[in-house]
């Protein structure tokens, strides 16, 4: 493994790529609390909407500058580590790759400084629509990376060149990649979720300490509400439909996600067991009877292929870390559904700010929607193993011939290093932020 | 349609030279022309909210490269690999220095990300310099189309060289001025007060050394590839682009004996424009020469994409530019105007 060359730009990929994802989940997210909170305060002329603004901002500075920072190596990666993938399908990605940095990263980057500085300068409408366009921007290019993702799992609109590489075929077939929207709108929700939990998170913390209890209830309110809505959209329809894509179009990802090594019908889910490879069987297991069969195919009688129809050298290279990943990422999209309704019930009933219980898991909480996602994309990104292009391109032609371990472990190294600082920083600043709070009613 | 994405390519690169090679300049320069800590926040506010959008350029440059030239980006980007990574690197510490520098008000955390953005900046200035020297000189493309460069080798300028050379080293100090003596000229123009008359100062004596440095690389690249020129002579439009040279130069000139700062900044722009792109017209249509064997150099006829990329590219490419330019045009009036030194 570890002289494998494709190993070492596989790590640095995965990891500055994690790394990368945990800032815009939460500005995807956040991004339409501030859009909301901008328009309330429009309509009704109440200043704690525009405190609440401003307070979301500074969080919001700093996670966008950092997200910022630590993109840009995401797209110089596909030259310097991944050179033979460039070379496969760059005539394809790049379309979307190009589209991103022109439609949407020039859009973000004009009006974040008019977000966070320009409030004076332009005016309550001109701030809401600033506010508005970095929302607009960040969610294009969600959409422009998952259709390039979209893409990797599920190829379409391409065609073979004479060089054997891949160009672009049908534009609307690449770019409606019926994989990119259902993607699409379970990751985004998924950002939001992160986002309300980090709103209604910070809310319970002022909550039980007592203080800034106007704005802390404006959080607690906003945060379960939504909390609650995507954490169910999450789940189904999107994550539903999700699994059932890669049930129709990657068979042999969904056998590795849920251990199964045998095909048949009245398939179960496993809530608990531990893949063993070297036995070919899931370990320990408690099983509910049927309900893969029915939740991928629709009926309980419904066939589940296993791992055993396919030839091991398309299987997933880490069953293990992928199984594993799914059902964490469906034990806490569940346990945040439970979180949530709890949470938007007791608001509702206007008992949230005393249920001390409610308030200290909801502070608790934050770190889990960021794990939630990790997961997802871990799912995701080792369900499609051992493929690059699915079906069509292996990871391990992907790699840059010309780059060795070497080259890759020294940069890997100095991005541990960098990203480690990076990280420090960030959350000495969000937890001054934090620890600052909205700024206090002029008495 | 080949040649005009060259043209496209080639445009957005130099667009983002032109514009984030003012913030390297004022990040070089920072300390010199603002001595106390208002000063450096009027610097600060001198670059403005907006110097994410002239980064953009860089990824959009990179977008635009994969998009047409696919099989470039593969070769160039593996082949530079360890320079491009600390690139990033310079513009990971670049962003964040401009970005929490001013987050906490304390003299010491002032003070380091002060050095962290002069450093990088510096840093940045001399590497974009550099790598400009490599892609004139040429990298040892082997006949797959890849090559992989050490840092250095024995600074000679042909066979197997290496990222740095006595040429590209010279390109390379040769941009830091250059680039400084274009960021103090936007901050004459935005600033006023010392900061305005410490860059006016510095501004004219980095003008004074670059123009003998541009020369002079002039010449050095004339050595290093004699069959640039030769084959420049036949195309109207790098007479077009030296005529440009020369044109921005009187221009800069009399725009500081006149006092005029902001046709001064303007001049600085379209002679750091001029001459890349006299220079990305002169080699045309080879985009990366081969120092081992010229017939392995890669054109931009052997790494584009397919036709029907480069056509659908054209279709909405044009769009996101307007839309692009028209609201930061919208937005950077807001914002427009001198900067005092009392200015937040």
């Amino acid at each position: 493994m570890f002289s494998d060359p494709s190993f070492w730009s596989r790590l640095q990929f995965g990891f500055t790529v994690t790394y990368h994802y945990l800032f815009p989940q939460l500005t995807m997210g956040l991004a339409w609390f501030l859009v909301y909170w901008k328009w309330r305060a429009l309509r009704t002329g109440n200043e704690e909407y525009d405190r609440a603004v401003r307070f979301w901002a500074h969080i919001f500075g700093l996670n966008f500058a950092v997200g910022v920072v630590t993109g840009i190596p995401m797209e110089f990666q596909f030259g310097t580590n991944w050179a033979g993938f460039t070379r496969q399908s760059g005539g394809v990605i790049g379309q979307t790759l190009a589209m991103e940095g022109m439609f949407a990263f020039f859009l973000e980057s004009a009006f974040i400084g008019a977000l966070l500085f320009g409030e004076k300068r332009l005016g309550p409408r001109g701030h809401f629509a600033a506010a508005l366009a970095v929302a607009l921007g960040s969610w294009l290019s969600a959409y422009f990376i998952l259709v390039t993702n979209a893409f990797m799992q599920y190829p379409q609109g391409y065609v073979v060149l004479a060089d054997g590489s891949l160009g672009i075929g049908a534009a609307s077939d690449y770019l409606l990649n019926p994989w990119a929207w259902i993607q699409f709108a379970h990751n985004q929700l998924a950002a939001l979720v992160t986002g309300s939990f980090a709103v209604a998170s910070i809310g319970a913390f002022y909550a039980l300490r007592g203080v800034h209890l106007v704005q802390s209830r404006l959080y607690l309110r906003a945060g379960t509400a939504v909390g609650l809505v995507a954490s169910l959209l999450v789940a189904f329809p999107t994550g539903d439909q999700q699994a059932k894509m890669v049930a129709r179009h990657q068979p042999v990802t969904l056998a590795a996600m849920e251990g199964r090594f045998a095909s048949g019908p009245m398939a179960g889910i496993a809530v608990i067991g531990q893949p063993n490879l070297a036995e070919k069987r899931l370990d320990n297991p408690i099983e509910i009877p049927g309900a893969l069969s029915f939740l991928a195919y629709g009926t309980f009688a419904s066939v589940v292929h296993g791992l055993d129809e396919y030839p091991e050298d398309v299987w997933p290279d880490n069953i293990e870390l992928l199984y594993y990943a799914f059902h964490l990422m469906i034990t806490l999209g569940t346990l945040f559904i439970l979180l949530m309704a709890a949470g938007a019930f007791q608001s509702w009933r206007g008992r949230l700010e005393s249920s001390r219980g409610l308030l200290w898991l909801l502070f608790l909480s934050l770190p889990f929607p960021y794990i939630a996602n990790t997961l997802g994309w871990l799912t995701a990104e080792l369900g499609r193993q051992p493929w690059l292009i699915y079906g069509l391109f292996r990871t391990r032609d992907g790699y840059s011939r010309v780059v060795s371990n070497g080259d890759v472990i020294f940069t890997l190294i100095g991005f541990t290093g960098l990203y480690f600082v990076l990280g420090v920083l960030f959350l000495v600043l969000v937890g001054r932020e934090i620890g600052h709070g909205p700024e206090e009613e002029q008495a | 349609m080949i040649a005009a994405w060259y043209g496209v390519v080639s445009f957005m690169l130099i667009a983002y030279v032109a514009l984030d090679g003012r913030n390297f300049g004022v990040g070089m320069l920072h300390w010199l022309v603002a001595r106390t800590p208002a000063e450096r926040r009027q610097v600060a506010a001198a670059i403005g909210p907006l110097w994410s959008w002239d980064e953009v350029w860089l990824i959009a440059f990179g977008g635009a490269l994969v998009v047409a030239f696919p099989r470039l980006l593969a070769s160039a980007f593996a082949g530079y690999y360890l320079a491009l990574f600390l690139i990033l690197w310079c513009l990971v510490l670049r962003g964040v220095s401009l970005e929490v520098g001013g987050v906490v008000d304390d003299r010491l955390w002032h003070g380091f990300w002060d050095f962290v953005f002069a450093f990088s900046s510096s840093l940045l200035a001399i590497l974009f310099g550099a790598a400009a020297g490599n892609v004139a000189r040429g990298v040892p493309l082997d006949a797959r189309g890849e090559f992989s460069m050490a840092f250095f080798t024995d600074w000679r300028v042909t066979g197997e060289v290496g990222l740095l050379d006595w040429y590209t080293v010279s390109v390379g100090v040769f941009a830091a001025v250059v680039l400084a003596a274009h960021g103090a000229t936007y901050l004459t123009w935005k600033t006023e007060g010392p900061v305005h008359e410490r860059s006016r100062f510095f501004a004219k004596r980095f003008w004074f050394a670059a123009l003998p440095l541009f020369a002079a690389v002039s010449v050095e690249s004339w050595v290093v590839r004699p069959e640039v020129p030769e084959h420049a002579f036949g195309n109207p439009l790098c007479w077009l682009g030296l005529f440009g040279v020369a044109a921005s130069i009187v221009a800069l000139l009399s725009a500081f004996a006149k006092g005029r700062e902001g046709r001064a900044f303007a001049a600085s722009c379209f002679l750091l424009v001029a001459i890349l792109a006299t220079g990305a017209a002169a080699i045309f249509p080879v985009m990366l020469h081969s120092t081992l064997a010229p017939e392995s150099s890669l054109t931009a006829y052997d790494v584009a994409s397919s036709p029907t990329a480069l056509w659908l590219a054209s279709l909405w490419w044009p769009i996101a530019l307007a839309l692009t330019l028209a609201y930061y045009v919208a937005i950077s009036r807001r914002f427009a105007g001198k900067v005092g030194v009392t200015s937040p």
